[in-house]
């Protein structure tokens, strides 16, 4: 406990120095801005603004691309709410209550609920990570390579089921992600390997020319054949403030929600996006009026959005006390850590303490900030939806372009990323769902490098990983879902959830 | 992020269909063929299954196009196919890294292992379309590939010998044009405004490397 505090404290030394806290106010600032733009999800945000932060020192880096993802979610769930698209799909199930509030002239409260059910889930969440952080760590000794294995393939088995419609196309996404992860040089001996002698791909495709191209590209592509689709709420915003019975009907639901997202959070593959629709779901459920749900109920709005505040925050614990990405975003962060010469992983809190806390604290700061500067600004916001597409997706195209280029000054990374819109497009038009494909490509070379060092301390010998007990429950778990996910009766109850 | 599932239509004038069924399968089978030549020209003979498995491809490419396969689903069967020719092509790629050690693994085990699952499943999806009916690929909006991508491979073109100006109003210009409600005069303002934020912003705002003119200036 008196560690727990004193760590703390250290990480609020570090975060509340002056050019630190303008750090954060910057990043989620410009991260709201940009994540506010329809169709760009907080991953294509980070990926966009991560040039920012590359001559800053590792701590304001770190401190900032905090402050743009929080930032950047918070833009997401305003899109939901005013624009009816959500801007990633853990914000997805904020639309469906959200877009109806504002239609009613109610805005304001859904925007504000979202906030302050985020700041407080996003407090508990930060103590959580506190808490269980250091003892975590000590769990990492257990695991071997066969363990770490068996944990991602849970991970990427919790993605398929987590994909919306067929477990037969996520698979075969997940397995294309693996394969394209591939290319480039081999890790053990080095050999080029399907680059096509390509001398740009020996270090492999890049994950946010992958992320950039899918997401960004792929989704604009997709826009432009409805550029109709858009029907922004004409309301004006008004009464920013939650009445009272609206703060009362909401408690309930973001404390419940706050529990649901801390606990899938810790799990590897997309734990915000079910999080958000578990305690969606819950909320139905345990609500006396059941019937308001859909037609702008705000424990529809505050229960999904402390969920996936919840369970962004607590996703750092399986990348900080294992070194394991759980989901894209992660991902992207351990490729900022990279850049600035941290290697994510249990050594992070014992060889650069102040990094870790400084960052844990500026989470909760990045929260905090959210709340004090977006809802004022949030009839800026409300302006800039209505800037007509035509203008608003030249400029995000421009803004990609010199966000690839400048990651490595490379044009060749550029042209990828136009190829990979391409094959983000062509996904779409085959219904296939590209997140899972992501998470494999971002989990394809540790999955290798793990299953390669199993196989070689067993001698070759693949029951390994069902002999050793905590591989063998993960796999265990691992197709236990993946048999529910096939079953007939919950597969209808899952598609239900998801055209709710 | 995708929450209006592609458009659900299930059916297509007949005549269309067939139109689209031609060109798929002949466009599978002109690749497969590809593959197949290009997979003579390596260093180590490509295993005979992989060789037989281009060429069922080739065949079944060359039975869609012709009208003997019947594409119940199109999304599945040209969705799974595709993964089918990647994981083909993958197969020929890794083909002359070397594989299992004794019981190390070489830098090609895995790349074939993923390919090998990757061909599996997605012949699953192929199968499960040709016998299910489901909903037709729609049209692609090609003015918006082409603007798009087009504006994109311009940029990578561009900013090394021209510099981010020129890179940046050309690249917003093109871009411009995919939208169909495109309005030239406020297009060129909002590119120079874009332009000018982009030159100010990336070079001096955050000290990054890059050139805003053309070398020879």
């Amino acid at each position: 406990m008196f560690d727990l505090i004193h760590n703390l404290w250290l990480g609020m030394s570090v975060a509340v120095t002056p050019t630190n806290i303008g750090l954060v106010l910057i990043g989620s600032i410009v991260g709201t801005l940009i994540g506010v733009l329809p169709g760009i999800g907080s991953l294509a945000t980070i990926a966009m603004l991560l040039p920012i932060t590359f001559g800053l020192p590792p701590v304001g880096a770190l401190i900032m691309l905090a402050g743009i993802y929080y930032g950047a979610q918070y833009g997401g769930s305003t899109t939901s709410i005013l624009v009816n698209i959500p801007g990633e799909s853990s914000s997805v199930v904020t639309c469906l209550d959200g877009h109806e509030m504002a239609k009613r002239g109610r805005a304001g409260p859904a925007l504000a609920i979202a906030a302050i059910g985020s700041f407080f889930a996003g407090c508990v969440a930060t103590v959580l990570v506190a808490a269980l952080g250091a003892p975590l760590t000590g769990l990492a000794l257990l695991f071997g390579p066969a363990e770490y294995f068996s944990l991602m393939c849970l991970g990427l088995i919790f993605a398929v089921v987590l994909a919306k419609g067929s477990v037969l196309k996520a698979l075969t996404m997940i397995l294309t992600g693996l394969l394209l992860s591939m290319v480039g040089s081999d890790l053990e001996t080095g050999a080029e390997r399907m680059t096509w002698g390509i001398p740009e791909l020996s270090d492999g495709i890049g994950f946010v020319v992958v992320g950039m191209g899918v997401f960004g590209f792929g989704e604009i592509l997709r826009n432009l054949e409805n550029p109709g689709a858009r029907e922004i709420v004409n309301a004006a915003v008004t009464g920013l403030m939650p009445t009272l019975p609206d703060l009362k009907a909401a408690a309930g639901a973001i404390g419940r929600g706050t529990v649901i997202g801390s606990l899938l959070g810790i799990l590897p593959g997309g734990g915000a996006i079910i999080a958000s629709f578990a305690a969606y779901t819950l909320e139905k459920r345990v609500s006396k009026t059941p019937q308001n749900f859909g037609r702008g109920a705000i424990e529809g709005v505050a229960a999904p959005e402390s969920a996936n505040n919840a369970a962004a925050q607590t996703s750092f614990i399986p990348l900080l006390t294992l070194g394991i990405p759980p989901n894209p975003v992660m991902a992207l962060m351990v490729g900022a850590m990279t850049i600035h010469g941290i290697v994510p992983g249990p050594q992070v809190m014992t060889k650069q303490p102040e990094l870790f806390w400084g960052m844990i604290a500026s989470m909760w700061i990045g929260n905090l900030m959210l709340i004090v500067i977006n809802l004022p600004l949030v009839g800026i916001w409300v302006r800039l939806l209505r800037v007509p597409y035509r203008h608003l997706f030249p400029m995000i195209v421009i803004f990609c372009c010199i966000g690839v280029y400048s990651l490595n000054n490379a044009p060749f990374d550029v042209s990828m990323t136009a190829i990979f819109g391409i094959v983000g497009y062509w996904l779409v038009k085959h219904d296939f769902e590209p997140a899972p494909m992501i998470l494999g490509f971002v989990l394809g070379p540790l999955m290798e490098e793990n299953l390669r060092r199993a196989m070689l301390i067993a001698r070759g010998d693949a029951t390994v990983f069902l002999t050793r007990p905590i591989s063998a429950t993960l796999l265990a778990i691992a197709l236990f879902l993946l048999v529910l996910a096939v079953l007939p009766t919950l597969r209808a109850k899952r598609d239900e959830v998801f055209t709710e | 992020m995708s929450d209006a599932t592609p458009s659900g239509d299930w059916s297509r004038s007949a005549a269309a269909q067939r139109q689209y069924n031609l060109k798929g399968g002949a466009v599978l089978a002109a690749v497969g063929l590809l593959l197949l030549v290009w997979s003579f020209f390596l260093q180590n003979p490509v295993p005979l299954a992989v060789h037989a498995a281009i060429v069922i491809f080739i065949a079944v490419g060359i039975a869609i196009s012709a009208g003997l396969l019947r594409v119940l689903n199109p999304q599945d069967v040209y969705g799974g196919l595709a993964l089918i020719l990647l994981s083909l092509t993958a197969f020929v790629a890794s083909n002359d890294l070397p594989g299992m050690r004794g019981f190390a693994f070489g830098p090609g085990t895995a790349p074939r292992l993923f390919a090998f699952a990757l061909a599996a499943l997605s012949l699953a999806v192929v199968v499960g379309g040709l016998v299910t009916s489901g909903p037709i690929v729609s049209s692609y909006k090609i003015r918006g590939v082409i603007f798009i991508i087009g504006s994109i491979l311009s940029f990578a073109a561009a900013i090394r010998p021209l510099g981010l100006v020129i890179a940046s109003f050309a690249t917003m210009v093109i871009c411009a044009a995919a939208a169909e409600d495109v309005k030239w005069k406020e297009t060129l303002i909002v590119a120079a405004f874009v332009t000018a934020f982009c030159s100010v912003l990336f070079p001096y705002g955050l000290a990054l490397p890059f050139q805003l003119w053309p070398r020879f200036w």
